[in-house]
Protein backbone atom coordinates (compact mmCIF):
# COMPACT_ATOMS: atom_id res chain seq x y z
CA UNK A 1 0.00 0.00 0.00
CA UNK A 2 1.18 3.56 -0.76
CA UNK A 3 2.13 5.26 2.68
CA UNK A 4 0.75 8.83 2.56
CA UNK A 5 2.59 9.57 6.13
CA UNK A 6 5.63 10.42 7.66
CA UNK A 7 5.85 10.95 11.13
CA UNK A 8 7.62 15.13 12.22
CA UNK A 9 8.03 17.39 9.54
CA UNK A 10 8.66 16.79 5.74
CA UNK A 11 12.57 16.42 5.00
CA UNK A 12 14.64 17.70 1.97
CA UNK A 13 15.56 14.24 1.04
CA UNK A 14 11.69 13.25 1.08
CA UNK A 15 11.09 16.14 -1.17
CA UNK A 16 13.71 15.28 -3.53
CA UNK A 17 12.67 11.63 -3.56
CA UNK A 18 9.41 12.75 -4.60
CA UNK A 19 10.25 14.92 -6.76
CA UNK A 20 12.64 11.95 -8.39
CA UNK A 21 9.87 10.75 -9.46
CA UNK A 22 9.84 12.53 -12.74
CA UNK A 23 13.45 10.72 -13.48
CA UNK A 24 13.39 8.27 -16.20
CA UNK A 25 10.08 9.08 -17.32
CA UNK A 26 9.57 11.13 -21.16
CA UNK A 27 6.05 11.45 -20.97
CA UNK A 28 5.65 14.00 -18.54
CA UNK A 29 6.77 17.52 -19.82
CA UNK A 30 5.52 19.90 -16.70
CA UNK A 31 5.61 19.04 -12.69
CA UNK A 32 3.71 21.36 -10.21
CA UNK A 33 4.84 21.37 -6.58
CA UNK A 34 2.99 22.36 -3.43
CA UNK A 35 4.71 22.44 0.08
CA UNK A 36 2.73 23.58 3.07
CA UNK A 37 4.55 24.77 5.57
CA UNK A 38 3.73 25.64 9.33
CA UNK A 39 3.19 29.23 9.88
CA UNK A 40 4.14 30.72 13.66
CA UNK A 41 0.28 32.47 13.13
CA UNK A 42 -0.27 34.48 16.64
CA UNK A 43 -3.59 33.23 18.09
CA UNK A 44 -5.06 35.04 21.33
CA UNK A 45 -1.53 37.33 21.74
CA UNK A 46 0.37 33.68 21.67
CA UNK A 47 3.00 32.87 19.27
CA UNK A 48 1.84 28.97 17.50
CA UNK A 49 5.15 27.01 18.09
CA UNK A 50 4.02 23.57 16.03
CA UNK A 51 1.23 21.96 14.95
CA UNK A 52 0.45 18.16 16.40
CA UNK A 53 -0.89 16.29 13.68
CA UNK A 54 -2.70 13.03 13.83
CA UNK A 55 -4.47 10.92 11.20
CA UNK A 56 -7.03 8.22 10.64
CA UNK A 57 -4.58 6.32 9.20
CA UNK A 58 -6.18 3.33 6.87
CA UNK A 59 -8.85 6.07 5.63
CA UNK A 60 -6.23 8.23 4.69
CA UNK A 61 -4.67 5.71 2.61
CA UNK A 62 -7.93 4.72 0.84
CA UNK A 63 -8.57 8.58 0.57
CA UNK A 64 -5.77 9.08 -0.56
CA UNK A 65 -6.19 7.04 -3.33
CA UNK A 66 -9.50 7.71 -4.50
CA UNK A 67 -8.10 11.65 -4.41
CA UNK A 68 -5.61 10.48 -6.73
CA UNK A 69 -7.94 8.48 -9.36
CA UNK A 70 -9.96 11.38 -9.84
CA UNK A 71 -7.45 13.42 -9.88
CA UNK A 72 -6.33 11.56 -12.89
CA UNK A 73 -9.88 11.15 -14.24
CA UNK A 74 -10.82 14.96 -14.37
CA UNK A 75 -7.24 15.81 -15.86
CA UNK A 76 -6.56 13.10 -18.67
CA UNK A 77 -3.26 14.47 -19.00
CA UNK A 78 -1.61 13.84 -15.18
CA UNK A 79 0.51 11.08 -15.29
CA UNK A 80 1.91 11.29 -11.80
CA UNK A 81 0.08 12.49 -8.29
CA UNK A 82 2.48 12.19 -5.21
CA UNK A 83 1.37 13.12 -1.78
CA UNK A 84 2.59 13.07 1.43
CA UNK A 85 1.91 14.85 4.81
CA UNK A 86 2.94 14.93 8.36
CA UNK A 87 1.69 13.30 11.15
CA UNK A 88 3.09 14.47 14.84
CA UNK A 89 4.53 17.48 16.09
CA UNK A 90 6.18 19.59 13.13
CA UNK A 91 7.58 23.22 13.85
CA UNK A 92 6.87 26.73 13.00
CA UNK A 93 8.87 27.05 9.80
CA UNK A 94 9.08 22.83 9.15
CA UNK A 95 7.12 21.06 6.71
CA UNK A 96 3.87 19.00 6.78
CA UNK A 97 2.79 18.46 3.18
CA UNK A 98 4.02 17.99 -0.12
CA UNK A 99 1.83 17.68 -2.98
CA UNK A 100 3.67 16.72 -6.49
CA UNK A 101 1.52 16.43 -9.78
CA UNK A 102 3.21 15.47 -13.29
CA UNK A 103 1.30 15.93 -16.44
CA UNK A 104 2.46 16.35 -20.04
CA UNK A 105 1.96 19.98 -20.11
CA UNK A 106 2.13 22.53 -17.35
CA UNK A 107 -1.46 23.37 -17.35
CA UNK A 108 -2.90 20.85 -16.20
CA UNK A 109 0.15 19.65 -14.04
CA UNK A 110 -0.75 23.05 -12.40
CA UNK A 111 -4.25 22.97 -12.38
CA UNK A 112 -4.38 19.49 -11.21
CA UNK A 113 -1.74 20.20 -8.01
CA UNK A 114 -3.90 22.94 -6.84
CA UNK A 115 -6.90 20.96 -6.97
CA UNK A 116 -5.38 18.11 -5.15
CA UNK A 117 -4.34 20.22 -2.08
CA UNK A 118 -7.90 21.27 -2.25
CA UNK A 119 -9.24 17.79 -1.74
CA UNK A 120 -6.89 16.83 0.62
CA UNK A 121 -8.03 19.97 2.99
CA UNK A 122 -11.76 18.57 2.26
CA UNK A 123 -11.31 14.72 2.29
CA UNK A 124 -8.10 13.70 4.17
CA UNK A 125 -9.36 12.50 7.48
CA UNK A 126 -6.11 14.67 9.11
CA UNK A 127 -6.18 17.01 12.28
CA UNK A 128 -4.21 19.88 14.06
CA UNK A 129 -3.77 21.10 17.04
CA UNK A 130 -2.02 24.32 16.91
CA UNK A 131 0.85 24.18 20.37
CA UNK A 132 1.05 27.98 21.73
CA UNK A 133 3.78 29.20 23.57
CA UNK A 134 2.34 29.09 27.08
CA UNK A 135 1.61 25.54 26.27
CA UNK A 136 -2.11 25.94 25.70
CA UNK A 137 -3.30 24.54 22.50
CA UNK A 138 -5.85 24.82 20.01
CA UNK A 139 -7.54 22.39 17.18
CA UNK A 140 -8.47 23.87 14.03
CA UNK A 141 -10.00 22.70 11.23
CA UNK A 142 -10.31 23.48 7.56
CA UNK A 143 -13.81 25.10 7.67
CA UNK A 144 -14.27 28.83 6.33
CA UNK B 1 -12.87 5.08 17.04
CA UNK B 2 -12.42 8.96 18.30
CA UNK B 3 -10.32 11.53 16.69
CA UNK B 4 -8.80 14.61 17.11
CA UNK B 5 -10.87 16.90 19.83
CA UNK B 6 -12.97 14.10 20.12
CA UNK B 7 -9.90 12.62 21.08
CA UNK B 8 -9.38 14.39 23.63
CA UNK B 9 -12.58 15.34 25.39
CA UNK B 10 -13.49 11.61 25.55
CA UNK B 11 -10.24 10.87 26.92
CA UNK B 12 -9.66 7.63 24.59
CA UNK B 13 -9.31 6.84 21.37
CA UNK B 14 -10.94 3.31 21.14
CA UNK B 15 -14.50 2.07 22.12
CA UNK B 16 -15.37 -1.31 21.86
CA UNK B 17 -18.89 -2.03 21.74
CA UNK B 18 -20.67 -5.54 21.36
CA UNK B 19 -24.57 -6.82 20.00
CA UNK B 20 -24.93 -3.41 18.46
CA UNK B 21 -26.97 -3.86 15.48
CA UNK B 22 -27.55 -0.22 13.67
CA UNK B 23 -25.13 2.59 13.45
CA UNK B 24 -27.97 4.71 15.61
CA UNK B 25 -27.92 2.30 18.21
CA UNK B 26 -24.21 2.88 18.42
CA UNK B 27 -24.16 6.42 18.85
CA UNK B 28 -26.67 6.17 21.50
CA UNK B 29 -24.37 3.71 23.05
CA UNK B 30 -21.50 5.90 22.92
CA UNK B 31 -23.54 9.29 23.91
CA UNK B 32 -24.66 7.58 26.88
CA UNK B 33 -21.06 7.16 27.62
CA UNK B 34 -20.17 10.44 26.45
CA UNK B 35 -22.50 13.03 26.48
CA UNK B 36 -20.37 15.66 26.25
CA UNK B 37 -19.74 14.97 22.19
CA UNK B 38 -23.40 15.99 21.45
CA UNK B 39 -21.73 19.68 21.71
CA UNK B 40 -19.29 18.90 19.12
CA UNK B 41 -19.71 18.66 14.93
CA UNK B 42 -18.54 15.09 13.81
CA UNK B 43 -19.03 13.16 10.39
CA UNK B 44 -19.34 9.22 11.00
CA UNK B 45 -17.30 6.69 8.49
CA UNK B 46 -17.44 2.85 8.57
CA UNK B 47 -14.74 0.82 7.46
CA UNK B 48 -13.33 4.18 6.20
CA UNK B 49 -16.13 5.17 4.11
CA UNK B 50 -18.33 8.26 5.14
CA UNK B 51 -22.12 7.50 5.92
CA UNK B 52 -24.51 10.18 6.40
CA UNK B 53 -27.08 7.26 6.82
CA UNK B 54 -28.26 4.70 9.43
CA UNK B 55 -27.11 1.33 8.65
CA UNK B 56 -26.77 -2.11 10.04
CA UNK B 57 -23.57 -3.45 11.97
CA UNK B 58 -21.84 -6.27 11.70
CA UNK B 59 -19.19 -7.66 14.61
CA UNK B 60 -15.99 -6.62 13.43
CA UNK B 61 -16.95 -3.08 12.19
CA UNK B 62 -14.65 -0.41 12.09
CA UNK B 63 -16.74 3.17 13.21
CA UNK B 64 -15.01 6.57 13.23
CA UNK B 65 -16.06 9.67 14.49
CA UNK B 66 -14.68 12.47 12.46
CA UNK B 67 -14.39 15.81 13.38
CA UNK B 68 -14.02 18.75 10.78
CA UNK B 69 -10.93 17.83 8.99
CA UNK B 70 -7.25 20.11 9.13
CA UNK B 71 -4.80 18.65 6.52
CA UNK B 72 -2.69 20.81 4.97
Amino acid sequence: MHKFLSEGPLTAEQLSCLMSQMNDRSDTGGHSLFIGQVRADIVNNKSVEAIEYSAYESMVNDEAERIIAQIKTEFTDVKIVEILHSTGIVKAGEVSLAVMVSAGHRHQAIQACSKTVELIKERLPVWKKELLEDNSHIWRDNRG
Amino acid sequence: MFFGVLAEVTGTSFLYFSGVRTLSDLRQRITDKHPEIVHYNFRIAVNSLFTDDDCALSDGDEVALLPPFAGG
